[in-house]
């Protein structure tokens, strides 16, 4: 029996506390049939990285709202390819200016969903991605 | 990754390898067969510690700090934590890492395990899953259960020695007699020991224990504030008592014994497959159909189907 199932990283790096869209978008996940694993606030770039790879996900899902992303995105996009793991996606959500998305598109960072995103947008999208 | 290729990285201990290993076993990928068969000699190495108990009872945290001092003692640990998969939509939120602070600072490696479907407060998969992990050359493995309800036992035919993790205001002195998890603990711990009522839980469970039968291995109740980190030292000695014990007495004894359990698990399991596929579905609707019509019984549908 086929038993595969999509599972996704969701972290909340940076400082800021605001988890609340974390916690909403790793619940739409859940509805929609996949694994979330979720890791909490204040999550270091290594600490991210370590844990994507532990539990064999697909995806890894940044939300940042501090403006720390870009400090985080390159990280992360580096330390992926330092463990060979390039094949896990990333894909982000909180605060991020709009003029600056195709730069961290074109830099390994899979897709950005910033606010008023609708939740069955990114189901979508990752459903299709792994498919 | 081929499965050659994986075998090769799963031998030298390679993180990746195992973590890919984990994903085939809990997805009962059909190419992970031979890959366990050849791995098997290697597993089977590190001493088994579950942990068990109500949702919320601080269990992630216990078992973080159970990390926390085994690193301390120079062990290498590996942790698998099984939360439940929603009955509704087959997701799940995992969310036991959040809690392990400690061991995921250290690098240890945490696998957050959905429990798809399976009861009994584990996955269906854990007992390959936890052979997996040891390909880290790990010498001890902690295995959380999902928050567990009274008859979620399955974890005492996994762990060589369980903790049942309880917590003061969830009942009287008579859920404490009642028959299911209290019964599997080799280690009681009363956990959030600040709060008010944990004393006397701690001397219900006393009770309890005293009014059954004299064990040579009676569990040790311990008091732990895990928030706090009180109680866990006491916790780890207790843990090291009930190993020398089995070591002394009956380990190999105990681990067959749960092989068996497993292997006639497994046996049931693939003869049911392999009949079910002999007959067909059609056969066993038929077979429905006339039981619910009164035109043969279910005692004498079994005989007939197992005729066939």
């Amino acid at each position: 029996m086929e038993k595969a199932k999509i599972r996704v990283l969701i972290a909340k790096p940076g400082l800021d506390g605001h988890d609340r869209g974390a916690k909403v978008i790793a619940r739409a996940l859940r509805d929609s049939g996949m694994e979330v694993i979720y890791t909490g606030l204040r999550q270091s770039p290594e600490d991210i990285v370590e844990a994507a790879i532990q539990e064999d996900v697909h995806f890894i899902g940044l939300s940042i709202l501090s403006g720390a992303h870009s400090h985080i995105f390159p990280k992360v996009i580096e330390l992926l390819k330092e463990n060979n793991a390039e094949d896990i996606k990333i894909i982000a959500g909180g605060i991020i200016p709009d003029q600056e998305i195709p730069k961290w598109k074109k830099i390994g960072i899979d897709a950005i969903f910033g606010p008023g995103t609708s939740t069955i947008d990114i189901i979508e999208y990752i459903n299709r991605s792994v498919k | 990754m081929k499965p050659k290729e994986l075998i090769g990285k799963l031998k030298q201990g390679d993180v990746r390898a195992v973590a890919r290993l984990l994903t085939l076993i809990e997805n009962e990928d059909k190419s992970v067969e031979p890959i366990l068969k050849n791995i098997w000699p290697l597993t089977g190495k590190s001493y088994i510690i579950g942990i068990t108990g109500p949702p919320g009872a601080g269990k992630s945290t216990i078992v973080d700090l159970l990390a926390k001092t085994a690193i301390k003692n120079n062990l290498k640990i590996g942790i698998l934590a099984v939360d439940p998969t929603s009955p509704f939509s087959g997701g799940a939120v995992l969310g036991d890492r959040l809690r392990m602070n400690n061991a995921q600072k250290s690098g240890i490696f945490i696998r957050s395990v959905a429990s798809r479907g399976h009861l009994g407060g584990l996955a269906a998969t854990t007992r390959f899953m936890i052979n997996g992990l040891e390909m880290l050359g790990n010498d001890l493995t902690l295995v959380e259960t999902v928050g567990a309800g009274q008859g979620d036992v399955e974890i005492v035919k996994v762990a060589d020695t369980t903790i049942v993790v309880e917590v003061p205001g969830l009942g009287d002195e008579v859920q404490a007699q009642k028959a299911g998890i209290l019964e599997i603990g080799d280690l009681l711990v009363v956990n959030k020991g600040d709060r008010p009522g944990s004393d006397r839980l701690a001397n219900e469970l006393k009770m309890m224990l005293g009014l059954g039968e004299h064990k040579e291995w009676m569990p040790p109740i311990i008091t732990t504030t895990a928030t706090k980190e009180l109680g866990i030292e006491e916790l780890w000695d207790e843990i090291n008592n009930h190993k020398k014990h089995l070591e002394n007495k009956e380990i190999d004894e105990t681990r067959l014994g749960k092989i068996k359990y497993d292997l006639e698990n497994q046996l049931s399991q693939h003869l049911f497959t392999r009949k079910m596929i002999q007959i067909g579905e059609n056969e066993i609707e038929n077979m429905a159909k006339k039981i619910f019509n009164r035109d043969i019984d279910p005692f004498t549908a079994i005989e007939e189907i197992i005729k066939q």
